[in-house]
This record gives structure tokens, C-alpha cells and sequence, in this order.
């Protein structure tokens, strides 16, 4: 069947609509285009580890051992924080990839 | 032939799922999609007393963009491949990022971890499902919003929209978070974005002000449900008070529970006092202060001469009210003096503050998790047996004395039964109260953890027997609890089901909908 002019502006309408809202949201997408990324590994020891690992400021308690200055193997530190411990969950490497996990594990055995 | 997967799918078979891999590599590379076992290991360690083989994953996939996740759910239609979703995947005592059934692929969602907006005047926050408590915690100081987190325990690695989604509950005047929920967008199952309320209008500027938009809410249907995937999630913030006040009010017998939510209840519905209130049970306090086996040795619960001298030792009561003042110092004034008479009538309540508490252990994380601060303190939970095993338990009660006390009494007596200990709170919200109980056993004794099982099968069928409801569960126990609520409801969730997610690629199993 042929299409009516009425027909034709309709589509014309709607496909600008839906092009308009497609636009509309891709600005509110790029405010802030970067996801999160670690930064060393001190910083997902004070974020993640610390809070179980050291006991903190304010009279709170240490859940779990301490794992700094341990001269903990890399090898062992990567088997727990993957495959969890225990109470201890794992940590997939979505929340602490590969790389980070590396620098971790120096950091854990720093002086 | 010895399978290249650790698990498959139900029903899927080896070729079939081997072209769907191929085409989610196509989608999101080869290092975005894990099989091998050493990769998904960080996804079958659960705290539930089942057999890891029974959650076991087939796959992981890590994307990052809704188009990716669109992508996903095509091949999921095409090749009929079940998806479990985890967002920052944590869900300690509720099936942590396992899915529900063996072989679902778990579609990992915590790299999509953007922090889209936050409103300082407005007071609202729009994230992605990776975000977490600790990033946006970070983000209001670093930019000096003067807004409040509320969040439950594990704040610093769980997330607000995983937390929402499941109806998890916090401790400042916003704990229960998905009343302060506004606007999600959602991936359906046929790949098309839904915006919820006014997130549907194009350019509209109030999809985080206003939760209603037009017609049916929508957004109850995408909590403890597996009827679209959530990319966007938008929730409001507490401006920081002028001044804040936590206290611990502190009962010495178990009966008091009565008079301490008799109390409370008019509080809480005048909102003299805001926040979800805690009444912890000293067994719930007592691991971030004793050690079990300095008090009781061999099996089965602990007896209540044991926790008395718990009580004694370390300064708690057997219940021990947590709860906050918020607002500038005039109205806190005001509100204490209300508060301090309410309680002190009966003689039977000792009332601490700061000035007296500052230097307990318990008081101070409950502090902190009143005034959405990170900590994860509470973890100390899972020390009290060790092992690594715990459900929650998590029935709801009225606000009302007598109820509680019936609840307590009845959780108590199943626990002991099977030789395990109470270990319970109460989160009062205005009406009702959110029964909580951490199961805890230790999950390298294959007896304690056969026990533990039964235990909580015990639980939730005497508790569904006498009319009372679980809110949320773990993933072993999902689809006796969906029993509980009746056929009727289980059938709208099931026609719900069957005309968004036609295929049932979306997380079968969650909620018990299929």
C-alpha cells in the first residue's frame, strides 16, 4: 500500500523524536566518560584491605590478620584475594584486576 | 571428552555454548570474557551450606557499556544462555557473586563504574552498577558536597545500586534505600533501554527529582527481579546536618525487647528519632569485643550463662539500641530531651552518648554507620564461629513489642536446636521492623554445615507457618521462600516474567521466578 503524506510526515516525526532522545542521553552519558581505576597499591590497601587488616582510627577493632610487613609470597596473596579465605571473600579481578593486584602485593611487603 | 568449561548451562550443550562464547568475544574481547577455572574462582566461593558445584559458573563476562550489554542479551536470545547479574558482587550471606543455578553466565557489571552526576543542591546521585559505597563516599569529600551515604555493613566494597535492587537497609534516616530510589535505566531482555519514570521523556531534567513519572511505577518490577538488566540507577542523598548525636541505650534481659519497641515506635512514626534504629542483641555486638571460645567450648549454642558474662565483661546489654539525633543543635536539644524522658521512665535503661562511649569499640562503628561512614567492622561476625559460613535471616516483624519478642524467642529456640547461636538485631523502620539474623557456622565442618542447613529450611517454614515473611534471602533458598508468598503472587511474577524475558535469559531462578 502506498504511504500517505500524513504517513510519511508521522514516521519523519517519530524517527526525529527518537534521534532527539538518543541525543539527549548520549549528553548526559559523556559528563563523565572515565570509570574508576586504581591508582597504586597503597591505595586498595587503605580502601579494601585496611578495614579488616589494621586496626583503625577511633578505637575499632582488626577483624582479619595483619598482612603488611609479612614478607607474604606474592603467589600466596593472589591465591587468597581470588579465591578468598574462609570468612575472607574473594576479590574478583573486575574490582581488583590483574595489574593492581601485582602492586598490591609489593606494597604488602614493603618495609 | 573432557569439557574446556567448568560448568554448562542447563540444557545448553557444549557446542552450542561454545558459539555463543565465540560471539560474547566478538562483543567484548577475549579478555573480557573468563572461562577457565583459575579466572572464575574469585565467583564460587559462597558463605551458604551447599555445595560450591551447586553455583558453580560457566563463564564471566565484564562489560562496560549499555550497547555491549544489548549485544549480550541478543546472543543470550539466540543460543538460549541463562545470565546471572552481579553489580559490585559482593552480597555476603546472600549468595555473594555465585549465580543461582549451576552454569549461568555471570554477567559482571563492576567495571561500569561511572559516576554520572551528583547533586549537590538537588542531593541526588546517578551511577552505573560498579560504583561503589567507598568511590562515591570519595567523590562528595573530594569535591566537598556535604552530602551522606547511607549503606549497609560492608559499605566500602559493596554499592548502592546492587544494595537497592536487593532491598538491602542502611542506618542513617535514608536506611531504607529503595524509598530514596529514583529513576533506572534498564536493558531489557529484547535489547531495547527503558528510562523509568521521567527518564522516559527525552530531555526531561527531573528523572532523579521525581519518582512517579506517568502510569504505572515501574520501578519495583526491576528490585529482587530478573526482568531487565539496571546500567543506570539514580538515589538520593542526606545533606550533612549541622550536628549529629548517636547514643546506645542498653536493656540487661531479653523481655525488654517489648518496652524498648514500645518505646521506640512513636519515635520513630513522629520522627523525633530519624534513623533506622538498631536493637542488637549482645551476641550480634560481642564479636567485635570477645572471642567465642574464651567463654564456651565444644558443640552446640552458647548458653545464656555464657553471654551474661559476655555482657559483664565487655559492657553491653543483651539489647543494645543504636540510634541518632540529626539536625542543628537546637533540634537535637529538643529531640534528646524527648528521647531521654521516653526511656527513662521505667528505670530499666541505661543511656550512653559519646561522651561515655567514645572509646567503645561497638559504639564506635555503629557511629559510623549512622553517619554513612566507611567501615567494615561488622565483619567481626564471622569470627564468632569461623569457617566462613553465614545466611542472613531476615523475617519481618511488626513494630510492636510483643511481636518482637515472639520472633527472638522462636529464632533462638530453632537456632539452639541445631546447636547454633542467636545472633540477631532488629532495624526498626517506622512500622515495621527488619528481623536480622546472621546464621553463622563454620563452613569446614561438614556437620555444623548440615546443621546449618536445616536449621534455616527450619527457620523459614515455622516462621511462613505462623504468617511471618522473609524480605530477602540467599540464593539456596530462593525459590521456598517465593513458595511462601502463595500461588497468586508467584503467578504474576511468572506472567510478568514470561512477557519481558520470553526466552528466561535473565538470571533464572532469582526471586524463584522462572
Amino acid at each position: 500500500m502506498k504511504k500517505t503524506k500524513l504517513e510519511n510526515w508521522l514516521f519523519g516525526f517519530l524517527f526525529a523524536v527518537i534521534f532527539a532522545a538518543g541525543n539527549a542521553w548520549s549528553a548526559q552519558d559523556e559528563i563523565n566518560n572515565s570509570g574508576f581505576a586504581w591508582k597504586d597499591g597503597a591505595e586498595i590497601y587503605a580502601k579494601v584491605c585496611a578495614y579488616c587488616h589494621e586496626a583503625q582510627v577511633g578505637h575499632e577493632v582488626q577483624v582479619g590478620p595483619q598482612i603488611r610487613h609479612r614478607k607474604l609470597p606474592i603467589t600466596y596473596i593472589r591465591t587468597v584475594v581470588r579465591n578468598g579465605n574462609r570468612a575472607m571473600p574473594s576479590f574478583r579481578s573486575s574490582e581488583i584486576d590483574d595489574e593492581s593486584l601485582e602492586k598490591l602485593a609489593n606494597f604488602l611487603s614493603q618495609k | 571428552m573432557t569439557s574446556q568449561y567448568i560448568a554448562l548451562p542447563k540444557g545448553v550443550s557444549e557446542e552450542t555454548f561454545d558459539a555463543a562464547i565465540h560471539d560474547f568475544r566478538k562483543v567484548l574481547g577475549d579478555a573480557s570474557v573468563l572461562t577457565s577455572a583459575e579466572q572464575l574462582a574469585p565467583y564460587i566461593k559462597t558463605m551458604m551450606p551447599v555445595s560450591d558445584a551447586e553455583h558453580t559458573p560457566s563463564a564471566a563476562l565484564l562489560a562496560t557499556t549499555v550497547e555491549q550489554i544489548q549485544k549480550i542479551v541478543a546472543i543470550c536470545n539466540q543460543y538460549k544462555v541463562p545470565i546471572w547479574m552481579i553489580s559490585t558482587g559482593k552480597n555476603l550471606g546472600y549468595g555473594s557473586a555465585a549465580p543461582a543455578e549451576r552454569g549461568q553466565v555471570v554477567l559482571d557489571l563492576k567495571r561500569m563504574n561511572r559516576i554520572l552526576e551528583v547533586d549537590k543542591d538537588l542531593a541526588f546521585a546517578l551511577v552505573e552498577p560498579g560504583v561503589t559505597y567507598q568511590q562515591l563516599y570519595d567523590h562528595i569529600k573530594e569535591h566537598k558536597l556535604g552530602l551522606w551515604l547511607s549503606m549497609p555493613a560492608p559499605s566500602a566494597i559493596a554499592g548502592p545500586v546492587g544494595n537497592t535492587l536487593d532491598r538491602g537497609v542502611g542506618y542513617t534516616p535514608y536506611g531504607e534505600q529503595f524509598l530514596f530510589a529514583c529513576g533506572m535505566e534498564v536493558v531489557l531482555a529484547n535489547g531495547e533501554v527503558l528510562r523509568t519514570g521521567m527518564g522516559s521523556m527525552p530531555n526531561s531534567n527531573t528523572w532523579q527529582v521525581f519518582k512517579w513519572g506517568y502510569g504505572p511505577y515501574l520501578d519495583g518490577i526491576f528490585t529482587q527481579s530478573n526482568y531487565g538488566i539496571v546500567t543506570k540507577f539514580g538515589f538520593w542523598l542526606m545533606p550533612e546536618p549541622p550536628a549529629f548525636k548517636p547514643f546506645v541505650i542498653q536493656y540487661q534481659h531479653e523481655e525488654d525487647i517489648v518496652e524498648i519497641v514500645e518505646t521506640i515506635r512513636p519515635l520513630r512514626i513522629s520522627g523525633v528519632i530519624p534513623n533506622a534504629v538498631v536493637i542488637a542483641h549482645a551476641l550480634y555486638e560481642a564479636p567485635v569485643k570477645a572471642k567465642r571460645s574464651d567463654y564456651v567450648s565444644g558443640p552446640g549454642s552458647i548458653p545464656d550463662e555464657a553471654v551474661y558474662r559476655i555482657m559483664k565483661d565487655h559492657k553491653l546489654g543483651i539489647w543494645n539500641v543504636y540510634a541518632a539525633l540529626y539536625g542543628t543543635q537546637e533540634q537535637i536539644d529538643v529531640n534528646w530531651s524527648i528521647v531521654t524522658q521516653a526511656f527513662s521512665q521505667s528505670g530499666k535503661a541505661k543511656i550512653l552518648t559519646e561522651q561515655e562511649a567514645a572509646d567503645d569499640p561497638a559504639f564506635v562503628y555503629r557511629a559510623k554507620l549512622m553517619r554513612g561512614d566507611m567501615t567494615l567492622t561488622e565483619f567481626s561476625l564471622y569470627n564468632w564461629r569461623g569457617g566462613g559460613g553465614s545466611m542472613w535471616f531476615a523475617p519481618v516483624s511488626q513494630a510492636r513489642g510483643s511481636e518482637t519478642l515472639k520472633q527472638m524467642a522462636l529464632t533462638k529456640q530453632i537456632l539452639a536446636k541445631h546447636g547454633l547461636d542467636y545472633s540477631g538485631e532488629f532495624i526498626v523502620g517506622m512500622r515495621d521492623m527488619h528481623h536480622i539474623v546472621d546464621v553463622l557456622y563454620d563452613k569446614t565442618d561438614p556437620e555444623q554445615t548440615k546443621a546449618a542447613y536445616q536449621c534455616f529450611d527450619e527457620l523459614l517454614t515455622e516462621f511462613s507457618a505462623r504468617g511471618y515473611g522473609t524480605y530477602r534471602v540467599n540464593t539456596a533458598f530462593m525459590d521456598k521462600v517465593a513458595e511462601t508468598y502463595g500461588p497468586v503472587q508467584r503467578n504474576v511474577h511468572k506472567t510478568l516474567k514470561k512477557a519481558l524475558d520470553p526466552n528466561g535469559i535473565l538470571a533464572p531462578g532469582k526471586s524463584g521466578i522462572r
